[in-house]
């Protein structure tokens, strides 16, 4: 696993991202944080989010 | 510790260009090891390597560490003078030195001020104002003042006038080197260094081509001669290099017995900037 | 920790002091010597009776009152320092790991018996603790020549100045406000400071760009895996100077440490430790 993560600058910024986010996000659910913080009346931004959604699915 | 530097399958590219194919290096405590090559041939890279400056694939132990994962403790045993000034542009001489007194637990600041004083070089000026010579004899000064076990150059006299570089390795020898220390020094100017040399290297495309002591370079190499009735009997014997000399032939041989080429012709010890050539070239026809 | 590391640790302090001159010496005090010129100018253009009215009205507003109550007002003067303060934190931060990579003194730095941990400590503590420290003394300097200043004038007119006394201890209270709440915004903008040093330590080129490029492709993929906004809104909280303003010390210590300041120093020391291993690849 060593070898991997500091195979080059790259690789260890990615594994320091995965890291930074899961205990983000882990830490965001337990304490039951606000989840979103965006709310855009821009409607060409709501169709974007409908389509993620919709690709989800 | 008998050897202070063992470095195995040393790998290193940029891209698609490799800098370091494979480079086996062993370095026996007390030498005095010149790392000869081209520009481009790789010797930088090695370098830096051997300090921990660039992230290499291979063995690599230095004085008993890893440089890749120790480099900090490695640097209190180990020094480092580049072809390049890299002495911060804006640190006045005085800070500089504070700077090493403060990091370095074997600096001893009296050495390098008595180094110092023999030169022109003003504490108070900053290291941008100094010309190129004044920049490598501060570098010396400070690594002189240092107690360490490797010294590790690279070029270091390269661009500088004849004054300084030869004050450079007369400091080097006389100051410095014990029989004990190490230095490793990398440079393409053969000529200047191969009377303190004690071991050789040849560097190419990222490749050690020859690695050697200076004093088996004389059974090994043989450069002969050739009388113009004996050439095919030179053929014969494998040269490694050839080339015109006065109007007649030259041959370089590699482990080869001399008394099978005494009766070709005149035969002598190359130079080591011809076996250079001889090697480069020899490699080149692989 | 024994006493060379702490010998190496203050080496390595002066390096960045001395190297950064410009932005924790310099600036400071052009910003005061420009506040001290349109002062001058300023009461030139008042007159000489608005002039001694207004000090009269400053000696008679603080005489008598507590220093540390009173300090608060004096936040207002400290707000040029600190917004000054914080563009040359980002620049700083900005260039700590990747200056010295585009230069070639990287390799002089690394040929020292330096680890990368106290290089990159040393740099937090420089901006963080050492740094703010310079732009007070500055203050400070200000503050005393403005006593002397106007008490001297206050005097010529005849005006009972001691009540400016009780004005410069409440100026000098307000730095001790000031230096604590830049240190304790440090700790709290903790996650973004690693953020950025983390850029600057991996980016073979513009640094910034990366920083902020990341952020949006790191949650726009969060938003994707997770369907969450956590990381937007985790950087929201964390990324203004004037989160973390201490203008008293009522409740000091539930203020200083608590969870939220904890988990923000524990997840920056995740980026700082990339940052950290991130100075193996320089080249």
């Amino acid at each position: 696993m060593k070898k991997i993560i500091f195979k080059n600058r790259y690789t260890l910024l990615v594994a320091v991202l995965i890291t930074y986010i899961t205990v983000l996000v882990i830490e965001g659910f337990i304490t039951g944080r606000q989840a979103q913080f965006l709310d855009f009346e821009n409607p060409f931004f709501d169709l974007n989010i409908k389509d993620i959604e919709a690709f989800r699915e | 510790m008998s050897n202070i530097i063992e470095a195995r399958a040393l790998t290193k590219s940029y891209g698609s260009l490799k800098a370091l194919a494979g480079v086996d290096l062993t370095i026996p405590t007390g030498a005095i090891s010149g790392l000869i090559g081209p520009n481009g041939a790789g010797k930088t890279t090695a370098l830096k390597a051997l300090i921990g400056l660039c992230d290499v694939e291979g063995e690599l132990s230095v004085a008993g560490m890893d440089p890749r994962t120790a480099r900090h403790k490695l640097m209190e045993d180990v020094c480092f003078i580049a072809d390049v000034s890299i002495l911060p542009k804006w640190f006045k001489v005085s800070q500089l030195i504070d700077y090493v007194e403060g990091v370095h637990p074997k600096f001893d600041r009296i050495k390098t001020e008595e180094f110092l004083s023999a030169t022109d070089i003003p504490a108070n000026k900053r290291i941008k104002e100094l010309s190129k010579g004044m920049v490598t004899q501060l570098h010396l000064a400070l690594v002189m003042a240092i107690d360490v076990k490797l010294l590790v150059l690279d070029e270091p006299t390269l661009g500088l006038d004849i004054i300084y570089r030869k004050e450079f390795y007369d400091r080097l020898l006389n100051d410095y080197y014990d029989g004990d220390r190490t230095i490793v020094i990398s440079t393409h100017q053969v000529e200047e260094i191969e009377a303190l040399l004690t071991h050789l290297n040849f560097i190419n495309n990222g490749e050690i081509a020859l690695s050697a002591m200076m004093t088996d370079l004389a059974d090994i190499y043989t450069e002969v001669v050739v009388d113009p009735e004996q050439i095919a009997q030179a053929d014969a014997l494998n040269p490694i290099h050839i080339r015109e000399l006065l109007g007649k032939k030259s041959y370089t041989f590699e482990s080869v017995p001399k008394a099978q080429l005494q009766p070709l012709g005149e035969i002598y010890t190359p130079s080591v900037a011809d076996l250079f050539v001889a090697k480069m070239k020899d490699s080149r026809h692989e | 920790m024994n006493k060379f590391h702490l010998l190496q640790f203050h080496a390595l302090l002066q390096r960045e002091i001395l190297e950064h001159r410009n932005m924790f010496i310099m600036a400071p005090a052009i910003l005061a010597g420009l506040i001290l010129l349109f002062s001058v100018w300023a009461m030139t253009r008042m007159g000489q009776d608005t002039v001694s009215i207004s000090i009269e009205y400053m000696a008679l507003l603080f005489d008598g009152l507590s220093p540390l109550e009173m300090a608060p007002i004096f936040m207002i003067p400290a707000i040029p320092f600190i917004g000054i303060f914080y563009f040359c934190a980002i620049i700083y931060l900005m260039n700590s790991l990747y200056q010295d990579r585009q230069e070639l003194s990287i390799l002089f730095w690394q040929s020292m018996p330096v680890s990368n941990l106290n290089t990159v400590l040393s740099k937090l503590v420089t901006i963080g603790m050492v740094a703010p420290l310079f732009y007070i003394a500055t203050m400070f300097a200000l503050y005393v020549i403005a006593l002397f200043w106007l008490a001297i004038l206050g005097w010529s007119y005849d005006i009972e100045v001691a009540g400016l006394g009780y004005m410069f201890l409440a100026a000098v209270a307000s730095l001790i406000f000031v230096y604590l709440s830049i240190v304790t915004t440090a700790l709290w903008l903790l996650p973004t400071i690693g953020w950025v040093v983390l850029f600057s330590a991996f980016a073979k080129r513009t640094p910034i760009l990366w920083a902020i490029g990341v952020f949006i492709l790191v949650g726009f993929l969060e938003e994707f895996i997770f369907g969450t906004q956590f990381l937007g809104n985790f950087v929201q909280s964390r990324s203004t100077p004037t989160q973390y303003l201490i203008l008293d010390f009522q409740d000091i210590v539930e203020r200083l440490i608590n969870y939220d300041m904890l988990f923000g120093i524990l997840v920056g020391s995740i980026l700082l430790a990339g940052a950290v291993y991130m100075r193996r690849f320089i080249d």
